[in-house]
């Protein structure tokens, strides 16, 4: 274990480039994915019980973005205007199509009622190209809980990412 | 140096890191000029990798997705590649390089490290070309950490030096008073701290021989170490 402070400036930049590599590389890897699935969100965590059975709180979603021509019984993620997180459910209608803009109406499995009362006001239907992250494709169970963890926490986000820094900065294992 | 700090002597880590921070100093003060080249590479591969990173990273965040999706594909792809030259670099072309430099008058040298995992050994290929030659030559050496750590985790520069210089040519014509013969680097004082029931007559057998011949090399190790060799025999 060395201080930084004694270090030679090579040496410094050295160490401070293991640490924004090891970020970066985690950055551009989900970029990737994102080229790949052209999802801008390549992986979802399930923040409700609202698709239970068929997904539980902090199962990790794998999206595909690729097969615009979504059918009904997919599942798809989505975003409301004005809205952060993103709705995971089932496509239980579908309008359009072919040369007209496909719209979707979707239902969560484990609500009583379709989705009109959660879109934005006025809105009745998704509009596939515009509103729809991508269709999930995979996905794991449980593995994303310490996301949900990290969003109802917010202070262990700082703590984790301080601690890697600490981290990658003292250590030349 | 700096005040001496202490380790611990079962981190493989720390008995190799502190070794080689103290190679470009001792090296440094016999007045060799170190060359960077190789970091100065492997730095601006990664830099450059982590700042398209970084501009991508800040245009996703002041555009969005659909403004950059066209220029990420191609970022990602640079980025990956130079990643891969950056890792090929530290791996194949640096593979353990801990100094390069070159001395007035004694030529060019180039040292890499390694050790083994769970082997307290420290490998080291030193690769030299004298003054007026071209043609570089290479000597691998071998030595326990044990050689240059007292047992509670302090670094001994001078046994460090001492072996550096009786091994490697140029270190040896720039650091002429830290060459010894083969008698010496330690071994004689090893024997003595190591007396048991096995080589205390060989031990007595060097002390006489050692008294009546002035043995003044032994006296600058301090420090346990040096090969097992004459144990053995």
């Amino acid at each position: 274990m060395l201080g930084v402070a004694n270090m030679q400036p090579r040496q410094l930049a050295t160490q401070i480039l293991n640490f924004a590599l090891v970020l970066s590389t985690a950055f551009m890897l989900w970029k990737g994915l994102s080229v790949a699935s052209d999802s801008p969100s390549p992986i979802v965590v399930v923040l409700s019980g609202s698709m239970e059975p068929a997904f539980q709180r902090g199962d990790l979603l794998f999206l595909w973005n690729r097969w615009q021509d979504t059918q009904i019984g997919e599942v798809v993620v989505y975003n409301v205007k004005d809205r952060d997180i993103p709705i995971v459910h089932r496509v239980v209608r579908r309008f359009g199509g072919g040369k007209t803009p496909l719209r979707l109406l979707t239902k969560g499995d484990n609500n009583a009622a379709d989705d009109t009362e959660l879109y934005a006001p006025g809105q009745s239907h998704l509009t596939r190209k515009d509103d729809v992250v991508g269709s999930v494709a995979g996905f794991i169970p449980f593995v994303g809980y310490v996301t949900i963890l990290l969003s109802e926490y917010p202070w262990l986000k700082q703590a984790m990412l301080g601690i890697m820094g600490l981290m990658v900065i003292l250590q030349r294992e | 140096m700096t005040a001496p700090t202490k380790i611990a002597v079962h981190s493989l880590a720390d008995l190799k890191n502190t070794t080689d921070d103290h190679l470009p100093q001792y090296l440094h003060n016999l007045k060799f000029r170190q060359i960077h080249r190789s970091t100065d590479v492997r730095l601006a591969l990664g830099y450059s990798a982590v700042v398209i990173a970084g501009v991508l990273f800040y245009f996703d965040w002041k555009f969005g997705w659909d403004a950059t999706k066209v220029y990420t594909a191609p970022a990602v792809g640079v980025y990956f590649i130079l990643n891969g030259l950056f890792t090929w670099w530290v791996w194949w072309v640096e593979a353990g390089l801990v100094y390069e430099g070159e001395g007035k008058g004694v030529g060019k040298l180039r040292l890499t490290t390694s050790t083994q995992k769970h082997i307290p050994v420290y490998n080291l290929v030193a690769t030299f070309s004298l003054p007026g030659t071209t043609l570089p030559q290479t000597i691998t050496l071998r030595a326990p950490f044990t050689r240059w750590f007292t047992s509670d985790g302090y670094f001994a520069p001078k046994p460090f030096q001492q072996w550096l210089a009786s091994e490697i040519p140029v270190i040896g014509a720039a650091d002429p008073t830290n060459v010894v013969e083969e008698i010496g680097r330690g071994s004689e004082t090893e024997r003595v701290l190591n007396a048991s029931g096995n080589n205390a007559i060989d031990i007595l057998e060097q002390l006489k021989k050692g008294a009546s011949a002035g043995a003044p090399q032994a006296t600058g190790a301090g420090v346990g170490g040096g090969s097992g060799r004459r144990r053995k025999a």
